[in-house]
């Protein structure tokens, strides 16, 4: 693309100084006459390299702010992932005990995004708003309906979109601070008294690797559902087994651990999310490096051929006119 | 103790989700701890996000908490 412009100027470049000058005045008034402004570049001999080595400037630039980002993401990931391994531990004992019931089916669903607030992190924002929208998609019907708690300020933009009417909440800034347990906590409260739900599902980017993540959903029964599951038998059913200190009813416990359980999800999930970021954004920001890398040398290569063509002319002129002058 | 034995916990009464209840216990049990301890659980309740309630499609305006305030 700026390699045919530049082509294109300098044909012009090259074409402008052949016109025959006999007298200097009357060429520069004649040509002033005929051609527009631009084109009395009376003199120029060589080809205007300047386009390319602009372009290459901002290239370089480009590719020292991609690394950068690079460098950051990867520092940061460290540090995120060990919280993140630790904190798979606070739902794996819920999981054990409850079970997980993906499948069950409710009125009211309550879809949590999470997503995050900045970009340049290849798609694992766009993932889980698929899954997210996927999902709202499967469950809503006629006698249904579920919404949705955004968390981060990427899902919502691309969630306002098309689904603007479910959208029951949306939170953001979340990660100003390193993401920790009491400020999950008040959020989850937040959630909780602010939406009515049956079954609340936690869509976020489960980290394995810096390049590989799992769009990931984890379901939570409100105490109600869940005491009618656990009648229904199946993993709930077990919580009978269990002896339990002080004197709360089972519907009380049920609704103290569902309240628990998604607080640690939540956090977990937060977690989860902003580690699969980093990731991403450590993968992206290295392909992007790369990239810039070779388009710089395919510039390099363009300016410097076209340098040496403007020498080879001069050069060729110079001999040219000499054997002229000898013979 | 005795007011858990009671038909609702007294935190349930009052409104509050049993997050919120553990919460306060728990920022109660770092206020306990010594320096320097002290000032390094407080970096890990530090509250920031900004939450905005959306109807019929609009956004409302955001409330930003930064405090654990309940």
């Amino acid at each position: 693309m700026a390699m045919a412009a530049l082509r294109r100027e300098g044909r012009r470049l090259l074409l402008s100084p052949t016109v025959p000058n006999p007298a200097p005045a009357a060429a520069a008034a004649r040509s002033s006459a005929i051609s527009p402004p631009e084109m009395t570049l009376l003199g120029v001999r060589s080809i205007s390299t300047q386009v390319v080595r602009n372009r290459m400037k901002s290239v370089k630039n480009i590719q020292k702010i991609t690394k950068a980002m690079k460098m950051v993401a990867a520092s940061k990931l460290r540090a995120v992932q060990t919280r993140t391994e630790n904190s798979r531990g606070l739902w794996q004992p819920f999981t054990a005990l409850l079970g997980d019931a993906p499948s069950v089916d409710v009125k009211k669903n309550v879809i949590v995004a999470i997503t995050s607030d900045k970009g340049l992190c290849g798609g694992i924002n766009s993932t889980s708003v698929k899954v997210s929208r996927a999902l709202h998609k499967l469950t809503s019907g006629p006698e249904k309906e579920s919404k949705y708690v955004i968390l981060g300020e990427k899902g919502k933009v691309q969630l306002v979109r098309d689904s603007r009417k479910s959208i029951e909440m949306s939170v953001t800034e979340l990660q100003k601070n390193p993401i920790n347990y009491t400020q999950i906590a008040v959020l989850a409260d937040d959630i909780l008294k602010n939406v009515e739900y049956d079954a609340l599902r936690v869509i976020f980017n489960k980290f394995h690797s810096v390049i590989s993540f799992k769009p990931t959903m984890v379901t939570i029964l409100s105490p109600e559902v869940a005491e009618k599951e656990s009648e229904a038998g199946g993993k709930i059913g077990d919580l009978d087994s269990y002896e339990i200190e002080g004197g709360e009813t089972k519907s009380e416990i049920l609704q103290n651990l569902a309240e628990f359980q998604f607080s640690c999800v939540l956090y977990n999930g937060a977690l989860e999310n902003a580690c699969s970021e980093l990731g991403a954004r450590m993968s992206a920001m290295d392909s992007s490096s790369r990239n810039a890398g070779d388009m710089l040398d395919r510039l390099t290569l363009t300016y410097n051929r076209t340098r040496q063509a403007s020498i080879t002319t001069e050069l060729i002129e110079i001999i040219s006119g000499a054997s002229a002058l000898e013979g | 103790m005795s007011a858990t034995t009671a038909a609702v916990p007294f935190w349930r009464a009052a409104g509050m989700t049993y997050i919120g209840y553990s919460n306060i216990c728990a920022a109660l049990v770092r206020n306990c701890l010594k320096e320097p301890f002290k000032s390094e659980a407080a970096s890990r309740e530090k509250v920031h996000f900004s939450v905005a309630k959306w109807t019929d499609g609009k956004q409302e305006k955001p409330t930003v908490r930064t405090e654990s305030d309940e």
